[in-house]
């Protein structure tokens, strides 16, 4: 078992003794959707800021289902995977034709027409006041309303989700989208559909943002409107950066800073988004590559030092 | 008006520069609170006019030659991060400053009240306002067009290395482009401090504007920026009309329909 | 490798200690013998405004007591819901579970505290809140929520039936109404009481919460030539709609109606011309007769210099209620404090209160004013006169609330 996976386990086992299980389950969660969404930005280069359009989506979806339906958080689930992946086509389609800054805002719009739908069908998604009563069925016999039994489900998720986006990356079709990322003219002249990979990417990282959004429902009960909007789409993206997008594991520990600032820090101070500003102009200028490529300089210097 | 103004900063700042600049609307927000503040503190509305868009374009100033420099080369996700992060601590200095309760700011006396237009019964301050960033509007375009310096900046825009091959100081350049969109952005917010009052959030919207503004009139293409900027307002008034709640949504719509279609906006070149 | 794994084990070992220290709130707990009281106040988003309000009156109320309460000592906690339903459910989790907190009072939002109340349900812990939502005590009651503000029929009855009785010839109205539920269900009543008047309502236009740029609103109501406009909104949308339709010349030919007011700190906002032939209904006014509204209104003012208005209000008389039940139940377990809230009679300073145990709504007194013109002002905050208050409950037949459901 290679060490990274190590650490991953033993975080697992120990974080809900640190935070309470319903913070970290979120944070598992949220690690979900970067890892999603940093198959686009980090191995493929798109930076799509309309992430949430996927999340939100699949959380209505699934939520309304629960609610009206109620089925089980196995097929919560998947319903979340496939509205996300569906969304995501959708979306995507239209979207990876373009490139550079005309990409990133045809995805923040179509995220936008998105939440409007959302506000305005108040029968089904309760518009600005959300969705609330999602519940989380027992299933064979596990209460998953006791908050430490659905954390064992989110991490056992999210190993899942892991396992998976590690696959990919490492799969030809990684180093294809790597390829896409460093010279999408020549990707394309060496014979690859470069539009139809990048439309896989963004149907994988769908699906990802998917099944975290469902994951998300459930967490809180909820469905909120935020769950769509665009600051959800910032949040993700800015989270993975910090994290850093250089890495698999990059967005994971995104999650956990991008969390950590807004649970902990905001019962302290109101103001603490200047701190988040803050640490965003500090990562662009003096930490590119996030916490990750920071450790990483970090040993590196260490081991000079040493030698 | 307004929307073009935004537009136009906008579109100077992301065509020079290249810049995805998420900071604009806070810009916009400065401006509309360093209005309040000069008012109350010289208890001129049209000293505070002339001031309060100085202020922001000295910020601009500021934040361009301490970060913004360096991230010419870096993505757009860095850079979009930055002035993201820039965005936030603004306007939660805004909250600081002048505290997170929402102000109302009127208009000068003499253009409170209203003109009765016949068709319609229209405020005085917004007829100024639409006059004035008009002017503005016409005033940047003359600049732009007409002026050594304006000629600088649209190369700029078409071809950066040849600018400075031909041995002008791009940097320079970038920095008063900027400074320049800031100017507009800060302008922008001040006018609009007594339409619709001040809240330290008020830049979030109007940035969503600026951007679909600027992608319709297509990134660096600045009378495109002024015309998508006032179709925009058109568009949004009309719709207003027969499905009041649509009307920020058809914004974006429209935005998604015409980068759909013509990728490089209505009237882009690219 | 091995370096891998040396500082992927140093990599826990910080993220533990910092979470530890740096407080994940988990770590530390509310000692046993104290009362946790959570004031779930937005300081951020549309309502940023409004939380210190709240806060101050909840404060007040609970320093009158000395911060203590069955002998036992009161911890006041707060969080920011930010105006946000996701944010104020996670944060009132937090708090209930962390902080040991078994008594929540608000958010601000109507649409947020519907999620909140769900949020107290499954937690058991007793909820108080003030908005006009009817379905807190409504088609989503529980036995944990109590709704102190006037039922949006008693609000809706008090202000159309005076205003009618002052105007008896306006029977065309145009409604402004803010699209969650606050505004739902306050606009769902205007028009019932208002059809038994014979109002024809021409038009009603739902604008987004937060909403600032009312022009293309205040254009379509003025194209209907209503001979009333009714604003269904609250603080910043309300003041940011008075103020356009004054610009655009609809008042003040036209009468606007405030229905369901902050009062003084709105008012406050609004020039004195805005002011000419407005009407507003709200949940207090400082002028209320009534000798525990003048001895509150007096320290409030002492302290903060402006008269408080219905959010302050608001959070004071709610925790004053909140204290009562403590002191009727003589316990502060949840159970018996919800049973004695149930049946709970106060004076308080709106007057005579008293909380309906099948649907656990306040049935208290509402209040219609008048604003005065600038010549009639005796005083810089004389803002209105209080025309008349109407305590009608809302009749059985509306009645969402079958069955207030057990513990």
């Amino acid at each position: 078992m290679k060490k990274s996976t190590i650490l991953i386990l033993l975080s697992i086992v120990l974080l809900p003794f640190i935070v309470r299980p319903a913070i970290a389950s979120e944070i598992w969660i949220f690690a979900i959707f970067g890892l999603g969404l940093n198959l686009l930005l980090g191995y493929t280069g798109l930076l799509s800021f309309g992430q949430s359009t996927f999340f939100g989506s699949a959380a209505y979806v699934a939520g309304w289902l629960l609610k009206h339906y109620a089925i089980n958080v196995f097929f919560a689930l998947g319903i979340g995977v496939g509205v996300g992946a569906l969304s995501a086509l959708l979306v995507g389609y239209l979207c990876v034709q373009r490139s550079g800054l005309y990409f990133i805002m045809l995805t923040f719009a179509l995220n936008q027409l998105f939440y409007f739908s959302a506000y305005q069908w108040t029968s089904v998604t309760g518009g600005e006041d959300g969705m609330p009563g999602v519940p989380r069925p027992e299933f064979l016999g596990v209460d998953f309303k006791n908050p430490l039994n659905y954390y064992a489900f989110v991490s056992l998720v999210f190993l899942f989700f892991l396992y998976l986006m590690k696959r990919i990356v490492e799969s030809p079709l990684g180093k294809i989208l790597v390829a896409i990322r460093e010279n999408e003219v020549r990707a394309g002249a060496v014979g690859y559909n470069v539009p139809r990979f990048k439309l896989l990417a963004f149907v994988i990282g769908g699906a990802f943002s998917g099944a975290a959004g469902v994951l998300y429902a459930m967490l809180f009960g909820i469905v909120p409107l935020e769950s769509i909007s665009f600051v959800t789409s910032g949040n993700v993206v800015f989270a993975t950066l910090i994290g850093g997008s250089g890495s698999l594991y990059g967005p994971i520990i995104g999650s956990f800073v991008f969390i950590w600032l807004s649970e902990s820090v905001s019962t302290l101070w109101a103001r603490w988004p200047l701190l988040l500003g803050l640490a965003f102009v500090m990562v662009v200028m003096f930490f590119r590559g996030g916490v990750v490529e920071a450790w990483h300089r970090l040993v590196l210097k260490v081991n000079a030092f040493r030698n | 008006m307004l929307y073009a103004l935004m537009g136009l900063g906008l579109s100077l700042i992301t065509g020079i520069l290249n810049i995805p600049n998420f900071a604009h609307g806070a810009l916009f927000a400065v401006g509309a609170y360093l209005l309040v503040s000069t008012v109350n503190l010289f208890g001129n509305f049209w000293v505070g006019l002339v001031l309060a868009p100085v202020g922001v374009a000295l910020l601009g100033l500021l934040i361009e030659y301490v970060g913004i420099r360096r991230l010419y080369k870096a993505g757009h996700d860095y850079q979009l991060l930055f002035t993201f992060g820039l965005s936030l601590i603004l306007a939660e200095g805004i909250i600081i400053i002048w505290g997170p309760v929402g102000i109302s700011h009127l208009p000068p006396a003499i253009l409170r009240g209203g003109v009765d237009l016949g068709f319609t019964f229209y405020p005085k301050y917004r007829l100024f306002v639409m006059v004035l960033a008009g002017l503005l509007v016409l005033a940047t375009w003359l600049f732009l067009e007409k002026t050594r310096y304006g000629a600088i900046m649209r190369a700029g825009i078409e071809n950066k290395e040849m600018v400075s091959l031909l041995g002008i100081d791009i940097h320079w350049l970038f920095t008063i482009a900027f400074a320049l969109g800031a100017y507009l952005a800060g302008i922008a917010g001040a006018l609009t401090a007594p339409i619709r009052g001040l809240s330290p959030g008020m830049g979030v919207d109007m940035l969503g504007i600026a951007f679909v503004v600027v992608a319709l009139g297509g990134l660096g293409n600045l009378l495109g920026a002024i015309a998508a900027g006032l179709l925009i307002g058109v568009a949004q008034a009309l719709v207003a009309a027969y499905w009041t709640e649509a009307s920020t949504a058809v914004i974006y719509a429209v935005m998604a329909l015409v980068l759909l279609v013509r990728p490089q906006g209505l009237f882009g070149i690219r | 490798m091995s370096q891998l794994k040396r500082r992927d084990i140093l990599k826990v070992g910080a993220i533990g200690a910092a979470g530890a220290a740096l407080g994940f709130p988990g770590i530390i707990r509310a000692q046993p013998k104290e009362i946790v009281l959570l004031g779930l106040w937005d300081q951020t988003g549309a309502f940023a405004d409004v939380g210190p309000l709240n806060d101050r009156g909840m404060k007040m109320a609970l320093e009158e007591r000395g911060m203590k309460i069955l002998g036992k000592p009161i911890k006041y906690i707060t969080r920011d819901g930010g105006t946000q339903a996701g944010t104020s459910t996670r944060r009132t989790e937090e708090a209930v579970d962390a902080e040991g907190a078994k008594f929540v009072i608000g958010p601000w939002s109507s649409g947020v505290a519907l999620a909140v109340s769900e949020v107290a349900k499954r937690k058991k812990v007793v909820h108080l809140f003030s908005g006009g939502t009817e379905d807190i005590s409504g088609s989503r009651c529980h036995r944990y929520s109590f709704q102190w503000a006037a039922s949006p029929y008693t609000a809706a009855k008090t202000v159309v039936d005076n205003f009618m009785k002052a105007n008896p010839k306006a029977k065309r109205w145009h409604l402004l109404v803010a699209d969650y539920a606050f505004g739902w269900s306050l606009e769902k009543y205007i028009k019932e009481v208002g059809k038994a008047h014979g109002i024809e309502f021409v038009g009603a236009d739902r604008h987004p919460l937060g909403e600032r740029e009312f022009s293309n609103y205040v254009q379509k109501a003025a194209a209907n030539r209503p001979d009333v406009v009714v604003m269904i909104n609250f603080g910043g949308d309300a003041v940011a709609g008075a103020r356009e339709i004054f610009n655009f010349g609809l008042t003040p030919k036209v009468p606007l109606i405030m229905s369901w007011s902050s009062g003084v700190e709105e008012l406050v906002q609004l020039a004195p011309e805005i002011r000419d032939n407005l009407w507003v209904g709200t949940n207090f006014y400082y002028t209320a007769d009534t000798p525990a509204a003048k001895t509150f209104v007096k320290n409030y003012q002492a302290q903060y210099k402006l008269p408080p208005g219905y959010a302050p209000s608001a959070a004071y008389s709610m925790t004053r209620m909140l204290l009562a039940g403590f002191d009727k139940a003589k316990s502060d377990d949840v159970q018996a404090v919800v049973k004695a809230l149930e049946g709970l009679e106060m004076n308080d300073i709106v007057g005579p209160m008293k909380v309906d145990g099948t649907t656990h709504q306040t049935l208290r007194p509402y209040f219609f004013l008048r604003c005065k013109p600038k010549s009639a002002m005796k005083h810089e905050l004389d803002f209105a006169d209080v025309v008349a208050t109407g305590n009608a409950p809302l009749p059985k037949e509306y009645a969402a609330c079958k069955d207030i459901g057990s513990f």
